[in-house]
């Protein structure tokens, strides 16, 4: 089966107007089919009847002249009867009596198959006409008075009328029906949209609470839907609360960790204790950085805007700093549109930008900015620019090996643009390094970006 | 200076005021949150050290709580978990700097001198009176470029009347701040300690205001 076609049979839409055409045309067919046979039958007894009708005029105006020989008082009342081939003609005969036959039917005869009528005896024939018209035939034995054998008369009528009309009647028929048809039809589709309007809606959902714009799904659905949906919201519950108790833990033991670390630190005192337990702080934050990004990456729902991240991290870090490399003040200015919102949790956003913020207003002289675009393929790009020294392009890759800080001469507070960059590619994206226009650094953060 | 060092590790605890003590300040010590809550809504501090990861009720709720209640003392959080969400949890609730563990106990001290020299309006670390001029990052005491030995009270008399000079400064309030909570206070040595820094720093530096308390200003 080719993807349209598998695509076609599971839609819920094609299949109910799929089944919905089916009965309907199989209904309207039937309905035509004993339309049109119930209306041949009606035309065919009204031909015949009026058939009978002319049969019996006929019988009566037929009388035996002196000579024994049949002839006709006055001539039948139907003009068709004289009217050359007109498709309706009569004839006496043949028998032992000279033949009478209408003018319509000029010089032909009626080619009666041999037949034994009783008398008053009405029997029905189908022959070949004038000018090859199948012609239905009538044909009664009557005995005149005077007579002395009885006299075949026959009426016979072109079968084509009849057909005529029946077909007639069958465009029509089956127009109306097919017309039928196609108004039941588009009432279905009215009502299969109007039915399927709750699944469209919950798909709007799905797609909200994907994108991170709805935490839940709503709870008024039509009783056959809503039952699935509050499992979603039930499974949805359970994997955040998962992913919390996973970070609560996680968060614990960095606690217990750390504050292990800063007695040890304290104890054994001394530059080499220090920059060991430097060394393992930064293993300690690498690893539950990766772990959090790990348990959070593709939890539907989750979204962060950058904008709130980065302004809540640009004011406690320009309220706290101790000042850019030249002593001075820094400012950061952040220009992040609200509608540019991280597909990830809000604490490893945090964490990424606030490391990069950290290390830019390090290095900077009095300036740093933020500012994001959207990428291609559903990315975006968090752009950290600051007016320092800058870093030469031969020295890229080496800050962003593992474990090597920018400013290695200070146990700096946060992780390194290595784990920075671990971290984005956990949720697939990346981090690059290149030339500020404002003098310095700029450091590239793209991650996915939250479908609106 | 009186400090509050609210932290529930008793190794790390013990640790920092040992080390806080060894450098002339006055320690309490709180080991959960809803004591430390307490102890800071009811003692006068001049800094507060504050982990956020606390049995009973946890760092940042003892924080808003405080704030909420006019607490103004500066407070220095250590935080250990996420740590950049944290630090913005702190900073918001009313914190005024972090540390994240571990720290460097010279990273912390030197936070804590900038914290309370900024809370008592002083922008510079050296704080002089007259002659007498007392660097915050030190602890040293200089009178005309001398240097003067102090014992350790002497020095807590003087280190906060130097950050408080040129205001009334009562017996009481000098008592709270330069005696632990556990210490058994006697406001007479106060009178003892004023003495003997009147004979080292000259005899109108500290002025007795009658009835009152005292006053540092340059003679």
């Amino acid at each position: 089966m080719s993807g349209g076609a598998r695509r076609l049979t599971g839609s819920l839409r094609f299949r109910l107007l799929a089944g919905a055409a089916v009965w309907i045309a199989l209904a309207l067919a039937l309905a035509g089919l004993v339309l049109s046979g119930l209306f041949r039958d009606h035309v065919a007894r009204r031909f015949e009847a009026e058939l009978t009708n002319q049969l019996d005029q006929l019988a009566a105006l037929v009388e035996l002249g002196a000579d024994g020989a049949p002839l006709l008082r006055q001539p039948l009342s139907d003009p068709r009867f004289r009217r050359p081939l007109s498709g309706l003609y009569w004839q006496v005969g043949p028998g032992n009596a000279p033949l009478l036959r209408s003018r319509s039917l000029w010089d032909e005869t009626l080619a009666l198959p041999p037949d034994e009528v009783a008398d008053g005896d009405i029997h029905r024939h189908s022959v070949a006409g004038p000018a090859g018209r199948q012609l239905s035939v009538l044909e009664r034995a009557v005995t005149l008075p005077n007579g002395t054998a009885p006299l075949r008369m026959a009426v016979a009528q072109d079968e084509a009328e009849l057909r005529a009309v029946v077909a007639d009647f069958n465009r029509v028929l089956w127009l109306s029906l097919g017309a039928l048809a196609l108004a039941l039809i588009a009432a279905v589709m009215v009502q299969v949209s109007v039915g399927l309007r709750p699944l469209v809606r919950l798909r709007a959902e799905l797609a909200a609470v994907r994108a991170g714009r709805r935490k839940r799904f709503g709870g008024d659905s039509p009783r056959e839907v809503q039952p699935l949906l509050d499992d979603l919201n039930a499974l949805l519950d359970h994997s955040e609360e998962v992913v919390v108790r996973a970070r609560l833990q996680a968060g614990n033991l960095a606690h217990a960790l750390k504050t292990n670390l800063a007695v040890l630190a304290n104890e054994a005192g001394g530059e080499a204790a220090a920059r060991r337990v430097a060394e393992m702080r930064r293993h300690i934050d690498h690893h539950m950085a990766r772990a959090r990004a790990a348990a959070a990456r593709g939890l539907p729902g989750v979204a962060t805007p950058v904008a709130d991240s980065a302004g809540a991290l640009a004011r406690v870090l320009e309220k706290l700093q101790s000042g850019g490399q030249g002593g001075g003040r820094v400012t950061v200015a952040v220009r992040v549109p609200r509608e540019h919102v991280f597909a990830g949790e809000r604490e490893d956003l945090d964490e990424m930008l606030g490391n990069l913020l950290d290390n830019a207003m390090k290095w900077a002289g009095s300036r740093v900015e933020v500012a994001s675009r959207l990428e291609a393929g559903g990315m975006l790009a968090v752009v950290v620019d600051d007016d320092g020294p800058g870093l030469p392009a031969d020295r890229r890759d080496a800050v962003l090996a593992p474990g090597v800080r920018l400013d290695e001469s200070t146990p700096g507070s946060g992780l390194g643009l290595a784990v920075v960059r671990d971290v984005a590619r956990l949720y697939g994206g990346d981090l690059r390094l290149g030339d500020s226009p404002l003098g310095g650094l700029r450091v590239e953060l793209v991650l996915p970006v939250a479908a609106s | 200076m009186r400090l509050l060092v609210v932290e529930d590790d008793p190794a790390l605890a013990r640790q920092l005021a040992e080390r806080l003590e060894g450098e002339g300040y006055a320690v309490d010590r709180a080991a959960d949150g809803e004591e430390g809550q307490f102890l800071g809504e009811t003692e006068p501090y001049d800094a507060i050290v504050l982990d956020l990861g606390l049995p009973r009720v946890d760092g940042l709720t003892v924080l808003r709580s405080w704030r909420a209640q006019g607490m103004t003392a500066p407070v220095i959080i250590l935080t250990a978990r996420g740590a950049w969400t944290e630090k913005v949890q702190g900073i918001d609730a009313g914190a005024d700097d972090y540390l994240a563990k571990p720290f460097s106990m010279e990273e912390l001290l030197a936070r804590i001198r900038a914290l309370i020299r900024r809370s008592k309006g002083h922008a510079s670390a050296e704080i002089a009176c007259g002659g007498v001029v007392l660097d915050t990052r030190s602890g040293r005491v200089t009178l005309d470029g001398q240097t003067v030995d102090l014992t350790g009270h002497e020095f807590r008399v003087l280190d906060y009347l130097m950050h408080r000079k040129g205001q009334l400064v009562s017996r009481t309030e000098l008592t709270e701040h330069i005696y632990a909570q556990d210490f058994d206070r006697d406001s007479n040595t106060i009178e003892v300690f004023v003495g003997r820094l009147r004979r080292k720093l000259g005899a109108d530096l500290i002025k007795t205001v009658r009835g009152l308390g005292y006053k540092l200003e340059a003679p």
